[in-house]
């Protein structure tokens, strides 16, 4: 893009579409699975099996199923030696792609946190018990976290650069945002963006050490609540400058409206208990997004039900927030990690087109300190116009973006919408 | 959009300070090879090591890994040499972009060691936060009190490379005044075998560069910081996406795509990411190709291959380089080797324009062009 073409589009933003996506995650494989798990508010966690919790508090989390999994790729070059986590970003896009054919990103922007941890993991006992090292070059090339992002790609013929994010637990949100800046401010026309993450052993006893996962039901902002489940999946969205997406006749899910990203400096695992640091991303998003927290319909909350997580963001909504609709869709898949901002994206995506509010199960009643209003246990029908997604992350990484149902609803328009 | 470079700071095998590393690449020295070894294995591997004297001390890196000291010093250096005091009236207008590839390695192992060895029981809450990616960029953001953007990006040893074009990308969309990008990494026993495995590394010193055979390379660890403005003299004119090959024999493709992109102007030296695997091959052909009259250069002979810090050692040369008007001798490299090499001490007093080439070794690669005004 020419440099007088740039500094026009900073003056004046250019709006971001969403044309096509994909995900796989314990809600479904697809945009239809998942629609249908969100609506019937279905409990995806289940006992793990991949590895041994025998010793850990926590011995379930959402799963993806293998079975299907590995099963769905047997076409592309290689499947059988590829990560799970990039069967799964094979999946997303091969759904992606179904729906818009077409759509030739010119950059990749992914969220993880663990690449092909699992793989490493592999390796390292190998070695350490002097095991069987055969395989042990394909388990290291298919460990870093760019793989499973050029796995996808190559499988489609798609060849963009590609930026993986790995800010904790915010990676998603931080993607999608960031390529939400990309294509406002003129940078590209079309990024794909998206977030992973496969359950590996590591990361599960790492949080079970650090007792922020629970050994019962996912319960987040409950009274009762006692922890995180881990979960898996990828998700990513066709991002697209608005205008030329029309213009070529490509079918607009959602705008993607503001991004706003803070870090708090608190401590390396725990949110400052004021709930400053969601609040400044959210107030960043919502200025982002030039519209007030009035015009919110509904929040994705972070949500993880960890007694700190909650207490931070709870505050921090409802000093922003007059009684929005508040879920965390967590309680139903468990925590995906550098997935989670990624597949909640979607999660109000499909909020946004089908007008309903999804769930926050597993809830018995409001934490006395907190000042929310819960979609408790069952989604229900809603106007949702505008919905609001939430990320939060270990370093005190903070990230929000906002969406918007397109066309517009009436009443909520911006200087220059169509 | 151009962004200037406004302050630098780096932590190699060779030391710390800018000047004191330039006169000893200048004089042809390289770092000292040490030995790492593992309790359980009896093969050991050749390394450049930072000395312990570099590791930069602060309570918040009380706990952390080397890979989080080597960083906040080079961050800090940077930081100072551009004068930038960061404090509650700019912090949000400072965006902190951090650059690696194989991240907290030696927690990671000790943290997965005792899961292994006694069980999930005896794994430690005090070790899994520092495995975490961005630790590193938490420890320094809450060191310089930075409390906007703060991105961590992954990737291979061309990963440096994307982080600055990701500042861009940053500086064209957000009201930013200055975007600190600092790669960092560290040396495990653990790496060395993997990339044995592969085939990629060497039983000892020398990294010999371009070389036929390919026989690998010396593994190092260490940090580069620069501080990116809006303005300056020494500016980073064009920031190349790169992308990604899917096999080693298409790299050389990938890396003539971004060179015809960069060298839209004059070039008058080129350093390259060489270091003694396939990667030599492809830079090689693609520069022959491209730019056949361009001087080359590769520091990681002397400095080893640092992966994550790499991008940054290697912009922070071709900016000194451009500053002082000359290029330290390339070791190691054949005579017979067909290319333009920076030989010897070699002056470039006209010299403007300089590319600075990544292609790492898990399938990316990226490029940028400075100019000095």
């Amino acid at each position: 893009m020419a440099q007088a073409d740039r500094r026009e589009s900073m003056n004046d933003p250019a709006r971001v579409a969403v044309t096509a996506a994909g995900v796989v995650s314990p809600l479904g494989f697809g945009l239809a699975e998942t629609l249908e798990s969100l609506q019937s508010a279905r409990d995806c966690v289940s006992p793990v099996m991949r590895f041994s919790v025998t010793e850990c508090r926590c011995k379930t989390a959402g799963q993806v199923s293998d079975a299907r999994l590995l099963s769905s790729h047997a076409q592309v070059p290689r499947s059988g030696r590829l990560h799970r986590a990039s069967h799964m970003m094979i999946e997303a896009l091969q759904e992606l792609l179904t729906q818009q054919p077409e759509f030739e990103p010119e950059l990749a922007v992914v969220g993880t946190t663990s690449g092909g941890m699992s793989y490493g993991e592999r390796y390292y006992r190998s070695l350490q018990r002097a095991g069987d090292l055969r395989h042990a070059a394909t388990w290291i090339a298919n460990y870093p976290a760019q793989k499973p992002v050029i796995d996808a790609q190559a499988a489609f013929g798609i060849s963009a650069p590609c930026e993986v994010i790995a800010n904790a637990c915010a990676s998603g949100t931080n993607a999608i945002g960031h390529a939400f800046e990309c294509v406002r401010s003129g940078c590209y026309q079309r990024v794909l963006a998206g977030g992973y993450d496969a359950v590996s052993e590591m990361v599960f006893v790492g949080f079970d050490s650090l007792q922020a996962s629970t050994p019962e039901k996912c319960r987040p902002f409950d009274q009762h609540r006692s922890g995180m489940v881990l979960g898996e999946g990828a998700a990513v969205l066709a991002m697209e400058n608005l205008e030329l997406a029309r213009r070529r006749g490509a079918p607009v899910l959602a705008e993607i409206i503001g991004y706003g990203i803070s870090t708090d400096n608190f401590h390396i695992t725990q949110p400052e208990p004021s709930g400053s640091g969601p609040r400044q991303a959210m107030q960043r998003a919502l200025e982002s997004a030039d519209i007030s927290a009035a015009d919110v319909d509904y929040i994705n909350a972070h949500g993880t039900a960890t007694l700190f997580n909650d207490t931070a963001e709870g505050r921090a909504i409802s000093a922003l927030f007059n009684r929005v609709p508040v879920s965390s869709t967590k309680s139903m898949m468990g925590h995906s990690l550098g997935a989670a901002g990624a597949i909640e994206a979607i999660v109000c995506l499909l909020a946004l087109e089908h007008q309903f509010l999804p769930a926050n199960i597993n809830f018995s009643g409001l934490d006395d300190d907190l000042d929310l209003n819960i979609v408790a246990n069952e989604a229900r029908p809603a106007v949702v116009r505008t919905a609001l997604s939430n990320s939060f992350g270990f370093g005190g990484t903070n990230a929000s973006i906002v969406m918007r149902k397109f066309p517009p609803s009436p009443g909520l328009r911006r200087t220059g919408d169509a | 959009m151009s962004l200037a470079i406004a302050g630098m700071g780096w932590v190699t095998p060779l030391g710390t300070a800018i000047d004191l590393v330039w006169k000893r690449l200048i004089a042809g020295e390289e770092a000292s090879a040490t030995t790492i070894s593992e309790e359980f294995a009896c093969r050991s591997y050749t390394v450049f090591r930072v000395p312990e004297s570099a590791h930069v001390a602060h309570a918040r890196l009380r706990r952390a890994s080397a890979i989080s000291r080597f960083a906040a010093a080079a961050g800090l250096s940077a930081l100072e040499s551009g004068g930038l005091k960061i404090d509650a009236t700019n912090a949000e207008r400072v965006a902190l972009i951090f650059a690696i590839s194989n991240g907290g390695v030696i927690y990671t192992k000790r943290f997965y060691r005792d899961i292994v060895n006694t069980g999930a029981e005896s794994a430690s809450p005090l070790l899994f936060p520092e495995t975490v990616f961005n630790a590193p960029a938490s420890h320094l953001a809450a060191i310089l009190g930075i409390t906007g953007v703060t991105y961590t990006l992954v990737g291979d040893g061309a990963v440096g490379l994307a982080a600055v074009k990701m500042a861009q990308e940053l500086m064209e969309s957000e009201p930013l005044d200055y975007c600190l990008v600092v790669g960092t990494e560290e040396i495990d026993w653990l790496l060395c075998d993997a990339y044995r495995r592969w085939r990629l590394l060497r039983v000892a010193p020398p990294i010999e560069p371009y070389g036929k055979q390919n026989c690998g390379m010396i593994l190092s660890e260490g940090a580069g910081a620069i501080l990116l403005a809006r303005d300056g003299r020494m500016l980073i004119e064009c920031a190349h996406p790169g992308g990604y090959f899917s096999r080693r024999a298409e790299a050389e493709k990938l890396l003539k795509h971004i060179l015809c992109d960069l060298a839209q102007t004059e070039i008058d030296f080129v350093i390259s990411s060489a270091n003694g695997t396939f990667i030599d091959v492809a830079e090689s052909h693609a520069l022959q190709r491209l730019l056949p009259n361009a001087l080359v250069y590769t520091v990681k002979p002397a400095l080893g291959e640092s992966v994550g810090a790499a991008g940054l050692w290697q912009v922070i040369l071709a900016a000194e380089a451009l500053r002082r008007r000359e290029l330290p001798p390339v070791l190691h490299a054949d005579s017979k080797v067909p290319m333009r090499l920076s030989r010897s001490r070699t002056p470039i007093p006209d010299a403007r324009h300089a590319i600075v080439l990544g292609c790492g070794l898990n399938q990316q690669a990226a490029g940028l062009r400075l100019v000095c005004d």
